[in-house]
């Protein structure tokens, strides 16, 4: 039950639940692991980030080409075709709704855009950012991040299900997603529109045209996915129950390895 | 002359630009929400969008104009490619010699216009990007005259009008509000890269509105109307594509 100062830098004496365990004999111990904002802002996020998603999808399948430039359209020279990958110009269309996509997709776009804000100005504010997600100096060393790396990629690994504070891959692919990544995608995805670029032309100088801004925010689309992707098995690696209770209630379950 | 055509006149010479203020006083605060406001979350979703452009849209900054290097080589056709409509064809056959545009509604000398006399007043040439909202754009030069200017040559709008309806050939219809009306960009265009509008693209009049979607920039337009509301037209939302379930506006 003793437990190292070391989990979650802002572990103060309230932070330690001491609970009776219902199905393990004995006594658990229970840490308060993420905040209210964050676990909050998590769910809102799933829900707003799933809808850009399917949205996104349906509205790229109703114009299933990529160009690059301030130009394109059907005939004109693509850098990617759906139908070179099986799914012919009408099979794409009769998948995609670019109506239920477009409302759904400039909804959802709010949503995400203001629960980011919140986010943002909230964990600047508490120093959730600097004290729990910026890498510090010395984690950031090659040495450092080959063991984490060829750690990570050991499935069962004990250090996973009993980490309570963020580990340096996750603190650097969470500060890319938060401060490059999401920037970007609003910015490529605000630039296709003709109103805001009337307004700041500067993003088409940016990205290069609508149609780069267009191939760039489907990109991201897709690196998105990944992100979605590993983070979920990485949820699965390090005990399912135990971390997404943590992001629903708050509390996680410290496991025994490690009391 | 009233306010609204004052300011019509005003707003339409070269360089103009007028302030928020200005749009607020002569009634334009209709500019940061849409006719019809949905419901729900994307109802709200629609007002935050459209106040947000149109507030970034203050100054009413010109849409980007290319120059005659960008011009897309064969400009796609989409969509209704030509009407089937008798009347139409009829004037098609005629090369439109005997059409004309009908300006009714809220002006104060509702009027029909000849191509020739909508090509004898004040003609503006644009190169801009036609954004679709299906996601393709392409380039071309456009030439028409300023929809301020035809409003202008049928008496100017009466102070209550708040809202432009277009109709189309193959029955169609779209609004836009008096801040896109007033833009310099806003022109009823006839000429595609220096020839007549072709039939895939709406001859002989479409509308241009830069700084919105394609669906907003109607094609093979016969008849404008100067409406207070658009309740009662049709299924009252302001246009076809609304009517279907877009988004009303079409800035983004």
């Amino acid at each position: 039950m003793l437990i190292s100062s070391s989990f979650g830098p802002a572990a103060g004496k309230d932070d330690f639940v001491v609970a009776t365990d219902p199905v393990r004999s004995g006594v658990s111990t229970w840490l308060r692991l993420h905040t209210y904002n964050v676990r909050i802002c998590h769910w809102i996020n799933v829900i707003a980030g799933g809808y850009l998603l399917l949205s996104g999808i349906h509205i790229f399948l109703d114009f299933p080409e990529l160009y690059w430039g301030h130009t394109g359209y059907q005939g004109y020279p693509a850098i990617f075709k759906l139908s070179d990958w099986g799914i012919s110009w009408d099979e794409a269309g009769e998948m995609g709704n670019r109506m239920w996509g477009r409302n759904y997709h400039f909804t959802f776009a709010w949503v995400f855009l203001i629960n980011g804000m919140v986010y943002a100005a909230w964990n600047l504010w508490t120093g959730h950012v600097r004290d729990r997600l910026w890498p510090r100096r010395d984690e950031l060393s090659s040495a450092r991040l080959r063991d984490e790396l060829a750690e990570q990629m050991r499935w069962g690994s004990p250090a996973r299900a009993t980490a309570t504070s963020y580990g340096t891959l996750q603190k650097v692919s969470y500060v890319l997603m938060i401060f490059i990544f999401v920037p970007v995608m609003l910015l490529t995805g605000i630039a296709q529109s003709p109103s805001i670029a009337a307004a700041w032309p500067w993003l088409l100088d940016l990205f290069g045209g609508r149609q780069s801004a267009r191939t760039l925010h489907s990109i991201g689309t897709v690196l998105f996915v990944l992100f979605v992707v590993v983070h979920v098995l990485e949820v699965l690696a390090a005990g399912a129950v135990n971390r997404i209770r943590a992001m629903i209630t708050g509390r996680f379950r410290v496991p025994e390895e490690a009391q | 002359m009233s306010r609204m055509t004052a300011d019509l006149t005003r707003t339409t010479k070269p360089g103009g630009a007028i302030s928020r203020r200005r749009l607020l006083a002569t009634g334009c605060s209709d500019a940061f929400r849409p006719p019809v406001i949905r419901g729900g979350l994307i109802g709200a979703a629609d007002v935050l969008t459209m106040s947000t452009t149109r507030w970034l849209l203050t100054d009413q900054p010109l849409a980007r104009e290319y120059t005659r290097a960008d011009i897309a080589p064969d400009f796609p056709t989409w969509g209704q490619t030509n009407p089937s409509d008798e009347v139409y064809q009829q004037h098609l056959s005629e090369g439109f010699a005997n059409w004309s545009l009908s300006v009714g509604g809220l002006v104060e000398r509702p009027r029909w216009f000849s191509l020739d006399e909508l090509k004898r007043l004040a003609s503006r040439t644009q190169i801009t990007a036609h954004v679709c909202e299906q996601g393709w754009s392409a380039i071309g030069e456009w030439t028409g005259a300023p929809l301020a200017q035809v409003l202008e040559a049928a008496g100017g709008v009466t102070p209550d009008a708040r809202y432009v309806v277009f109709e189309s050939a193959d029955g169609w219809y779209e609004s836009i509000d008096m801040f896109e009306v007033v833009h310099p960009q806003t022109i009823l265009a006839y000429r595609l890269n220096g020839d007549d509008l072709p039939v895939g693209n709406g001859a002989p009049l479409r509308l241009r509105v830069e700084r919105q979607c394609g669906y907003k920039n109607i094609k093979f337009v016969s008849a404008i109307r100067v409406v207070d509301s658009v309740a009662g037209i049709r299924r009252g939302t302001g246009g076809l594509s609304s009517d279907f379930g877009f988004h009303w506006y079409g800035g983004v």
